[in-house]
């Protein structure tokens, strides 16, 4: 088609190309379009209920407009989500998407070809979190071919081990160390002491620290028992900083502490653990966990549990499978206006990108999905992905899925 | 410039015009048919050589009185096939710093070896022969050569053909192609062995050939030899290049890729990425599908593939044997059948697309260096 339409205007002959035009409102002169609309569907704000045949106006990338009755602007190119459900792209808060290689310097090796990058896409998850330890953490988009806009954010949390004794050591000495030159600079500065504050010196080595102490950024330590937890509450107990934990299989035995200490969990409904036999405390596993987590207020998002995409094994493990992850929470008794927010608006919150990604709301990027059912039905697939407001999915076209219609 | 020869060769051929031949090493060609590549075909053509050399060529040509006639009137005659990028009869590297510009595969040929001989056999006349991968940077100089002669200077065409960069989107290859590159902006008439092939490439005097994995590593690698515009830069690679034929195109880079038909990744698509590539607007060359011998000798029977499979005979035929001489800046002298270049030469019984052309006689340089019995 879009050769034809090239052919067509170097032989000037305007005729065939109105035509042309008129004929085919997919091609790519429409691309240029400022204004792009999405008419129609039931739109999942997530953040303001549903609003039913809603319409998003989409300016720049960004969601502009959004609401019921809203009048279609001139000359915008409109998708019509009639009888669908609209909602904002998927958050993946935890998943290893759109590298090319194994670099710690993220932004110098992502890779927007990356097979993962389209699988993402035709999964509705337009917000990754990615880290290759320590603080080389980042939230890309899976804007796929473009190099330039994949990256959302950079150094988004740090990665703190905090299983072996040496590791907890080291935390608290350096935790501490920070502290001291931290309480000190405080002091020196109040008291205006110009010569005291000329000799502190930066110790080497803990503007990590220092920035976990100043809440600048989260710690994301991963802990699975109920000791585990235990011991991250009381590290915050005795340094005031902010915890992402992952993994948290036993987090539902201290909910009330969790919640009590503002941690952050990333978990995976369906994750296993038997019960620890010798111990007459609760322990191990449940399907409750996530619909516990909200009883006590605990913020958390859902992850599958291989947080990447994988193209052999079992099915429905994967990424591609991270709504269904949360509707696993849901059969454990969650409402699913929270599972939902596990998997954007929270997501979004606890990696760190709430304020432009996870709800259909005015002025956030126009990162949408339109799907052909509700997002937990297991026959619900992904129509339309937009990312920045660009369609860069569509079922239809889809060498993996295009093929696959149901017959009800 | 090169349009105009190309037009005086064409008046050539149209008026059989030739020069006549005095000198005493005279062989002359009498073929069903010449197949020039960049000047047509040639029905009952006549190519006289002189001193290796292609002296005529054309259908009404003149034969010198004391030539040696090669009579295969039944017979196509086809370039010299060239693979611009290989490293067949090479040992394995070792390991090295990152930046091994003074390093060149001429220090490590080994003549002799059989696999010369069959890839002889397989209508290869010319190798682009690259330093093998010992991970990435800049991997060192690569050599122009012929697969016959007793001794490595034999064989070599051209000593320091170009330059071997294996790139890698990471941060750590980013710096050291840069850094590498940067030191010796100021030092470009410098006769330093390990300073002289980086300012070769870097003012276009040797093309750099530069290893890349797939499309996203090449967005990375575009934005990283921005800066180096006089830069010959030759792309060889492999996987789902069509993602970025468009980017590829629009940057006039040349690419070498496999003679293969392509799935599409995670479906059961069957994709021509020459064809997809050729289409954008890329200049391609073809090389087999693997370095070993079997692929050699299954590449024209490759070639024909992706030609049933849509790509352009015409273009095919081209990317076998001038494009990659181009890619090699040796298309002065290799590459296609015409006045003034090497009399490398393939004797076959058809066109060579068709899947059942057999190659009766291999020429390099007037020399006949295979016949088949």
């Amino acid at each position: 088609m879009h050769k034809n339409l090239q052919k067509s205007t170097t032989h000037i002959n305007l005729l065939v190309f109105m035509i042309l035009v008129t004929l085919c409102p997919a091609s790519p002169l429409f691309a240029d379009q400022r204004v792009t609309v999405i008419k129609g569907g039931e739109l999942y704000t997530i953040t303001s209920g549903i609003i039913k045949n809603g319409t998003i106006i989409i300016e720049d990338g960004k969601i502009s407009r959004i609401g019921q009755n809203i009048e279609t602007p001139k000359d915008a190119k409109v998708i019509n989500a009639g009888g669908k459900v609209v909602m904002p792209g998927l958050i993946a808060a935890t998943a290893q998407v759109g590298m090319a290689g194994s670099d710690n310097q993220i932004a110098e090796s992502l890779d927007p070809f990356h097979y993962s990058v389209s699988f993402a896409l035709a999964s509705g998850i337009t917000s990754i979190y990615i880290s290759r330890g320590g603080s080389s953490t980042a939230v890309i988009k899976p804007t796929y071919g473009d190099l330039d806009n994949m990256l959302l954010k950079e150094s988004v949390s740090q990665n703190i081990s905090f299983r072996s004794w040496m590791d907890k050591t080291n935390l608290r000495q350096n935790l501490g160390k920070a502290r001291e030159y931290l309480q000190k600079l405080d002091e020196y500065t109040r008291t205006n002491n110009q010569k005291k504050l000329q000799d502190l010196k930066k110790p080497s080595g803990l503007d990590t620290y220092i920035r976990l102490l100043k809440k600048e950024i989260s710690a994301r330590l991963q802990a699975t028992t109920t000791a585990e937890l235990l011991g991250i509450v009381e590290l915050i107990d005795e340094f005031d900083i902010r915890v992402i934990i992952e993994d948290a299989v036993e987090a539902w035995v201290v909910a009330e502490e969790i919640a009590k200490h503002d941690i952050r969990l990333v978990i995976t409904p369906r994750d296993k653990r038997r019960p620890n036999e010798l111990i007459s405390a609760p322990s191990g596993s449940t399907l409750e966990n996530a619909a516990i987590l909200k009883k006590a207020g605990v913020k958390f998002a859902i992850v599958p549990t291989s947080p990447s995409f994988a193209t052999w094994g079992v099915a429905g493990r994967d990424l591609m499978a991270l709504p269904m992850e949360a509707a696993f929470a849901v059969s454990g008794g969650l409402d699913e206006q929270t599972a939902l927010e596990a998997i954007t608006i929270n997501a979004a919150d606890i990696i760190g990108v709430a304020d432009r990604v996870g709800s259909l709301q005015a002025g956030k990027d126009a990162d949408i999905l339109i799907l052909d059912g509700h997002p937990f039905h297991h026959k619900t697939f992904v129509e339309t992905t937009l990312v920045n407001g660009k369609v860069l999915y569509e079922k239809s076209k889809s060498p993996y899925f295009s093929h696959i219609t149901h017959k009800d | 410039m090169a349009n105009i020869y190309r037009y005086i060769l064409l008046g050539i051929f149209i008026f059989g015009l030739s020069i006549p031949a005095v000198a005493e090493d005279v062989t002359v060609i009498r073929a069903d048919r010449v197949d020039t590549v960049t000047s047509g075909l040639i029905e009952n053509g006549i190519i006289v050589i002189k001193d290796g050399r292609i002296a005529a060529i054309g259908s009404d040509v003149e034969i010198p009185e004391d030539a040696d006639i090669v009579d295969v009137s039944d017979k196509t005659v086809f370039p010299g096939l060239v693979n611009p990028s290989s490293g067949i009869g090479l040992s394995s590297p070792g390991g090295g710093p990152f930046s091994r510009a003074h390093l060149s595969v001429v220090d490590e040929l080994y003549p002799h070896q059989d696999v010369y001989k069959r890839v002889l056999r397989a209508g290869f006349t010319t190798f682009g022969l690259v330093p093998g991968s010992v991970g990435t940077g800049i991997a060192g100089q690569g050599a122009v050569i012929r697969p016959v002669g007793d001794k490595p200077g034999e064989m070599i065409v051209i000593k320091s053909g170009l330059l071997l960069i294996n790139f890698q989107a990471n941060d750590r290859t980013k710096k050291g192609i840069k850094s590498a590159l940067d030191s010796v902006k100021d030092k470009m008439n410098s006769t330093d062995p390990k300073v002289q092939p980086l300012a070769n490439a870097l003012q276009g005097k040797i093309p750099t050939f530069i290893t890349c994995g797939g499309p996203g590593n090449i967005l990375h690698l575009l934005k990283l030899l921005e800066p180096y515009k006089q830069m010959k830069v030759v792309l060889s690679a492999d996987s789902e290049l069509y993602r970025v034929a468009d980017k590829l195109a629009g940057k006039k880079i040349p690419v070498i890729l496999p003679a293969r038909i392509d799935f599409e990744p995670f479906t059961r698509n069957r994709i021509n990425v020459p064809k997809m590539l050729v289409d954008a607007g890329v200049k391609i060359a073809l090389r087999p599908k693997s370095d070993g011998i079997q692929a050699h000798e299954e590449f024209l029977r490759d070639v024909a593939e992706l030609v049933k499979a849509g790509l352009d005979g015409e273009v095919a035929k081209k990317a076998i044997t001038i494009n990659p001489a181009q890619m090699l800046a040796v298309d002065y002298r290799i590459g296609s059948l015409a006045i003034g270049k090497d009399a490398n030469l393939l004797v076959t019984s058809g066109d060579i697309l068709d899947i059942d052309t057999k190659i009766h006689m291999v020429m390099i340089e007037g020399k006949v260096v295979h016949k088949a019995p």
